[in-house]
């Protein structure tokens, strides 16, 4: 039932009207999105095509195919408290050091629950392992892969190697899905994409407000996965100005997350745990804001419709996450400082070696600085992977650091 | 003055400090079981009785230890991290370092000249370098754990272990006995597997000041010796090291009690 398109054209307005009771307007439009999404990947009106969560989103907005990004799809069934059977199925398949996403992934397909592709593009660039897990899914589904292999650092000469590489990479899709790719179509969708820029600008500014006005459990959810999947899509240009707006009324009103917030946190790495767990509600409960959360930093330069592939890739470039750790460690710095936190949480997530391979240094550059720093191990998808008590101790003893400065 | 009481239930065992001012009045311990709040219950009851006071008597209880949760009778419920920091300090003021090895897990903690947890690095999930892995070791080589931690107090080879997956080191154990290597040179070799695995999470902390030694396994000479060893400096080893958690958690309920602070507050 899960795979019939027609089955999210019913549900959006279904869920529209049952969500009206949320006051929390962008919610409602992530909830609309990903019901087209899906309803446009499972109903097959037009191709399909998978990419990895750090590939470009509004290259494929701009072909006028439908992006399907497989790691937010386990992050919702993680949410929804699924994931353990398929990343148990997924582990036959893969290795079980790899991700729990992309075993996640993998088990789904088995199961044969996700829209089938037309194409599979993905990119190395943060993600070490993607490029090969997007080819084995290609494999499985019988499907073209395509992928882009940003280079480690910057600089022209790398800007031009990447340009063609995206240049190529989009022309053979456009060739192979049958699909036109139009440079002013691209432009559109950085039209957008700026639009967007402008408001996350905003929101970003706005949650340096004291009490923090938005919490950092929902930035690490819907806020993220908007970030990742909308950039070029009406809704996400929707959503992004309704959160602006969310969060002005929530400044103007003096009105924190939480009742009463002691401490300003960062939390560090672009998820969190999805499946049911505690951390956030103790967080709440010990007065830990969660101010500021790493997926939300814009780190991009200002989008040029004018010039779409070179945008393009300098957002691929200039990803922080990517190439040298100072860069990284330069965005962490400058988060810690706009958003006055006395502390850095670091989700080390299981088998995620783009982010936990310089959590140590960055704890280092963090305390240079006079904040604490808890390094948190444990999954983003796999309960299996949560050991609650080891994760509360640490915790707690994080916040009573917090509490005895 | 009042009485205050710490109560640690840990994974293998519980303890209880009841402390008055700067003087324990007594301490109990038995092991923990399947019934974490029965234990702490009889093990509070029997240090209660050894100090002659009833629980109404008392200013305070704080809990601590994996166990902290379920409680009943306690207060307030502190991490063995600052506790086994304020009990390490208490002890021994110079405590910069507290290497804290229980029966499930293993902690590096690095504290202030108060006592205060300045930052701390714990074991992952898995057994390795804790008590348990060592009575299961015990337990493969068919001694007993005070035998164990004498033999490797006095070896004077130690065979590589490889392994610190409990499981997989429990047969690599068992390998090496059926190739006749000497049982004091495995064991000496298991014990400096530990430590290098605590030197390793003590390296990622400022090493400064002096280094307490707490938990049941620092009363395991051999694994006194290893760190010793392997870390190049001294170490404190309180007498009891077991109860530094029980402690800790008195001392914060003492000093965390209102009648304490508004003493506290008008220097008296």
């Amino acid at each position: 039932m899960l795979r019939a398109g027609g089955l999210y054209r019913v549900l959006r307005p279904l869920l529209a009207l049952y969500l009206l009771k949320e006051r929390n307007r962008p919610y409602r439009i992530w909830v609309s999105f990903l019901c087209r999404i899906f309803e446009g990947a499972y109903g097959r009106k037009r191709p399909v095509v998978w990419v990895n969560a750090f590939f470009p989103v509004e290259a494929i907005y701009a072909l006028g195919a439908v992006p399907f990004i497989p790691e937010i799809y386990a992050s919702l069934v993680a949410y929804f408290d699924l994931s353990r059977g398929p990343i148990a199925l997924g582990g036959t398949k893969l290795s079980t050091d790899l991700c729990s996403f992309f075993r996640c992934v993998m088990g789904l397909a088995e199961e044969g629950v996700l829209p089938e592709p037309d194409l599979v593009i993905s990119s190395s660039h943060l993600c070490d392992g993607a490029n090969k897990f997007f080819s084995e899914l290609a494999r499985f589904y019988a499907v073209d892969h395509l992928f882009l292999d940003p280079p480690y650092g910057g600089g022209d000469k790398a800007k031009v190697y990447l340009l063609e590489q995206l240049r190529y990479v989009m022309e053979e899709a456009s060739r192979r899905l049958g699909l036109p790719l139009r440079d002013e179509a691209l432009s559109l969708v950085l039209h957008r994409t700026r639009h967007i820029w402008h408001f996350m600008q905003e929101v970003n500014r706005l949650r340096q407000g004291r009490p923090s006005p938005f919490a950092g459990s929902e930035g690490l959810s819907y806020v993220a996965g908007m970030a990742f999947y909308s950039p070029g899509s009406e809704e996400g240009v929707e959503f992004f100005r309704a959160l602006r707006d969310h969060i002005a009324v929530r400044v103007r009103g003096g009105k924190g997350y939480l009742p009463r917030e002691r401490f300003r946190v960062l939390w560090l790495h672009h998820i969190r745990p999805y499946y049911p767990n505690s951390i956030f509600s103790f967080l709440d409960a010990r007065g830990i804001a969660v101010a500021f959360e790493e997926p939300n930093y814009l780190w991009w330069p200002e989008p040029r419709p004018e010039a779409p592939w070179e945008s393009l890739t300098d957002k691929l470039l200039c990803n922080p996450w990517a190439g040298p750790l100072e860069r990284r460690l330069q965005a962490v710095r400058e988060m810690a400082l706009s958003y006055g936190v006395q502390g850095a949480i670091h989700f080390s997530h299981w088998g995620c070696r783009q982010s936990t391979g310089g959590a140590v240094q960055l704890g280092e550059a963090l305390k240079e600085m006079g904040l604490l720093y808890l390094l948190l191990p444990g999954d983003g998808a796999d309960p299996g992977n949560y050991s609650p008590g080891q994760t509360l101790t640490r915790l707690q003893a994080f916040a009573e650091m917090l509490e005895s400065r | 003055m009042r009485a205050f009481a710490g109560v640690d239930v840990g994974s293998l065992c519980t303890k209880v400090v009841i402390l008055r001012g700067e003087e324990v009045l007594s301490w109990s311990l038995r092991r923990t079981g399947a019934d974490p709040v029965g234990a702490a219950r009889c093990c509070f009851d029997e240090a209660l009785a050894r100090a002659g006071l009833q629980e109404g008597e008392l200013g305070g209880v704080v809990a601590t230890g994996y166990g902290r949760l379920r409680i009943p009778f306690a207060s307030r419920q502190v991490t063995e991290i600052t506790c086994h920091a304020r009990g390490a300090h208490f002890l021994f003021p110079k405590t910069r370092t507290v290497i804290d090895i229980g029966g499930q897990d293993a902690k590096v903690i690095a504290l202030d000249e108060r006592g205060k947890v300045l930052d701390f690095v714990m074991n992952d999930k898995c057994a390795a370098g804790t008590g348990r892995f060592l009575e299961v070791m015990a337990q493969a080589l068919e001694m007993e754990i005070e035998e164990m931690a004498s033999e490797a107090a006095t070896a004077l080879k130690a065979v590589p272990i490889s392994s610190m997956c409990t499981v997989f080191a429990e047969s690599e154990v068992i390998s090496l006995v059926a190739e006749g290597s000497r049982r004091d040179e495995i064991v000496w070799g298991l014990h400096r597997a530990i430590a290098r695995r605590i030197l390793g999470m003590a390296k990622r902390l400022p090493m400064k000041g002096e280094v307490t030694f707490t938990g049941g396994v620092a009363k395991n000479r051999g694994m006194v010796r290893a760190l010793r060893e392997l870390l190049g400096m001294p170490l404190n080893i309180p007498h009891e090291p077991q109860i530094v958690g029980a402690l800790g958690a008195a001392l914060l309920a003492s000093s965390t009690s209102p009648s304490v602070r508004a003493a506290e507050r008008l220097k008296i």
